[in-house]
């Protein structure tokens, strides 16, 4: 199984540049990032896909446990979500603009809470590849537990001259077995 | 329940649930967990399950670590070149085996204690051979992983616990004829395309086991919004009577079922044409049944009968199960450049305690399929099915309600219904293979599932 770099955890021992934490760019790509959880969680899907690039990539790869030899490689080809931009608009078609996409009527109670966010110039002038923690919280109905999720985003974000574009992004999530019964919900 | 109440109930664990007469089964079915331990013995611990692909373990020593009820099994292949599947729990004090959900050995080599395993299961010794540490008391010969019955149909590994039970071939009976349409029509095979997605749902296992016995009648409402998006053909305002892909034939046996839909169906919903007066060769060739291309017809036709061949050209088999716990989708995935892809999936449902089941899904692809069909497939798979897929997504999100529901007093006092009879009743040329239903889908697989239940849960050993 081939393993492509975004489908290992982003480490410091990377040989792009890192842009400085606190540095203009850096400030405007942490300002994107919580404006996108903002926008999933209050369920602004229409807008979040303007958030996207036309030649998007978007996977959830799945995990598997493997001997610690093997920890780097325990993600796979075949994604719990494996998208483009055609099929990533068609989800949000059918979650706004249908009236029965059950997964989400009544809908999840998400937060997406964002952090340790670096940030590595790319070999294209303006754009940048980055890696975010994710942990992400979601209730539905009357239930009184949250299901949860944590994991890492490899990014690549494009500054198309007025504002940043989500070129690719692979979660890499930390189950194996995952604990809530879909993904319905964006990453 | 009560010890005093346990023979009792082992005796006849199922009348005061199930009434056959009017074909009702007691929401306490799915709430009960004496009669999920009793489903534990009776069912996973008898039926043939499966267990993942051939193509999965390729090389000897290649193994995966899979799921028969609760138990963790070891599928391995092994110095025979042979799959062997042996229960996951160390004959020393328990421990797994294997701690890695897949990889390659020629020693299963126990972490506690360093017992050593065979991939056929076969114990090898345990460290400090002098000093005799597995006792003097049983044989080497004794001292093996359990091992499982294993079968396989079209490279698919099924196993079961019960050695004198029926083989694979009896226990899929006439619905044989059927599944080789979809798993034994080409010369090399299905390959997988990667590990299967793994994810828990909370709910009992039956919730999505009895759906898989050809529920067509959900697909009008769950999956509405794929109606209103026009995929399943139905005017939004008419969608209950206009939805042709509800009309086709369901074949059953033995609990197993799948739904084949009239080839005339799908190309009116995905072409926007009707072909009718074909032969069943123009009917191939004019749109190939779901995972297969032009280009693998020769192959189609000389790997099927020619009353198979019928049936596939006709109303290829799309949707349905195999009892207990499989789930299967080979369908058509409409592409967004306009053409048609498909997606070849399997599922199996794997009971967690009474209401909770890990929900695994095996995406397929023709082996001689092409690198680019390949990767159509395993997008079109992940979009339309699983943990994502926009079918789906609505399932997982409705058995759960299910078994919450079974939690209530009241809630138990109501029954599952499958009342909307349509009768057997078989076209002229269809071939005289299984329960044939044809009409609109109606509750007769899923009631047949429920029987198939009734048999297994009222044997005894
Ligand atoms: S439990 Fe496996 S060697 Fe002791
Ligand atoms: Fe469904």
């Amino acid at each position: 199984m081939s393993i492509s770099t975004e489908m290992k955890p982003a480490t410091t021992s990377s040989t792009l540049t890192e842009v400085t934490y606190g540095s203009p760019v850096y400030n405007q790509i942490m300002t994107w990032m919580i404006r996108e959880a903002r926008l999933l969680d209050h369920r602004q899907l229409d807008e979040w896909q303007t958030y996207l690039a036309e030649d998007l990539i978007y996977k959830v790869p799945v995990r598997l446990t493997r001997r610690v030899q093997g920890f780097d490689t325990e993600f796979s080809d075949v994604g719990h979500m494996d998208d483009d931009y055609g099929s990533m608009t068609a989800r949000v078609q059918r979650l706004t603009g249908t009236k029965s996409a059950w997964a989400e009527d009544p809908a999840s109670r998400v937060r997406r809470f964002v952090t340790n966010v670096s940030v590595w110039e790319t070999d294209i002038p303006g754009e940048y590849k980055v890696s975010s923690y994710l942990l992400l919280t979601r209730n539905r109905a009357d239930a009184r537990d949250y299901k949860q999720l944590s994991a890492e985003r490899n990014d690549r974000l494009r500054w198309n001259g007025e504002r940043y574009l989500l070129a690719h992004r692979i979660v890499l999530i930390d189950q194996v077995v995952l604990g809530m019964p879909n993904l319905a919900i964006f990453l | 329940m009560r010890i005093d109440h346990l023979s009792k109930f082992q005796d006849d664990p199922v009348s005061h649930l199930m009434d056959l007469e009017n074909r009702e089964v007691s929401v306490a079915a799915l709430y009960d967990p004496d009669l999920y331990e009793l489903e534990m013995e009776r069912i996973f611990a008898k039926a043939w399950l499966l267990l993942g692909h051939d193509s999965e373990i390729p090389k000897v020593g290649d193994y995966v670590v899979r799921l028969m009820g609760e138990d963790q099994v070891i599928v391995a292949r092994a110095a025979d070149n042979q799959v062997h599947v042996s229960l996951n729990v160390c004959p020393h004090r328990a421990m797994h085996v294997c701690i890695a959900d897949s990889g390659n050995t020629r020693v299963h080599k126990c972490i506690y204690h360093g017992w050593a395993f065979r991939p056929d299961g076969s114990f090898i010794g345990a460290p400090i051979e002098k000093e005799k540490m597995h006792g003097e008391i049983k044989s080497k010969e004794q001292l093996g992983l359990k091992q499982a019955r294993v079968a396989t149909l079209g490279g698919l590994v099924f196993a079961t616990f019960n050695h004198d039970g029926p083989s694979l071939d009896d226990w899929l009976g006439e619905m044989k004829f059927y599944y080789e349409m979809l798993f034994c029509r080409t010369d090399n095979g299905l390959e997988v395309l990667g590990p299967p997605q793994r994810l828990t749902i909370d709910a009992n296992w039956k919730t999505a086991g009895e759906q898989s016995a050809c529920d067509g009648f959900h697909t009008l409402t769950l999956h509405g919004s794929l109606l209103e998006g026009g995929a399943m053909a139905g005017e939004e305002n008419t969608e209950h009577e206009s939805a042709p892909a509800m009309y086709g034939v369901n074949v059953s046996g033995n609990g197993h079922s799948l739904r084949c839909i009239p080839a005339d169906t799908s190309w009116a919903m995905m072409a926007g044409k009707t072909h009718p007066g074909m032969t069943d060769d123009e009917r191939l060739e004019m749109m190939p049944p779901p995972g297969i291309t032009r280009e693998l017809l020769p192959q189609v036709r000389r790997n099927l009968t020619a009353e198979q061949l019928h049936v596939f050209a006709k109303a290829p088999p799309v949707v349905g199960g195999m009892f207990p716990n499989v789930n299967i989708l080979f369908v058509y995935a409409p592409l967004r450049d306009g053409t048609l892809g498909s997606a070849l999936v399997l599922h199996s449902i794997n009971p967690k305690g009474v209401d909770k089941f890990e929900w695994v899904t095996y995406f397929f692809t023709e082996k001689d399929a092409s690198p680019e069909v390949k990767h159509m497939m395993r997008a079109a798979a992940a979009q339309l099915t699983g943990t994502s897929g926009i079918i789906e997504q609505d399932d997982s999100d409705t058995w759960p309600h299910m078994s919450e529901a079974s939690r209530g007093f009241m809630g138990r006092t109501e029954t599952l219904k499958y009342q909307a009879i349509l009768g057997e009743n078989r076209p002229a040329d269809w071939p005289n293979k299984a329960r044939v239903y044809s009409g609109f889908s109606k509750d007769d697989a899923q009631w047949n599932w429920w029987l198939a239940y009734h048999e297994l849960m009222t044997s005894k050993a």
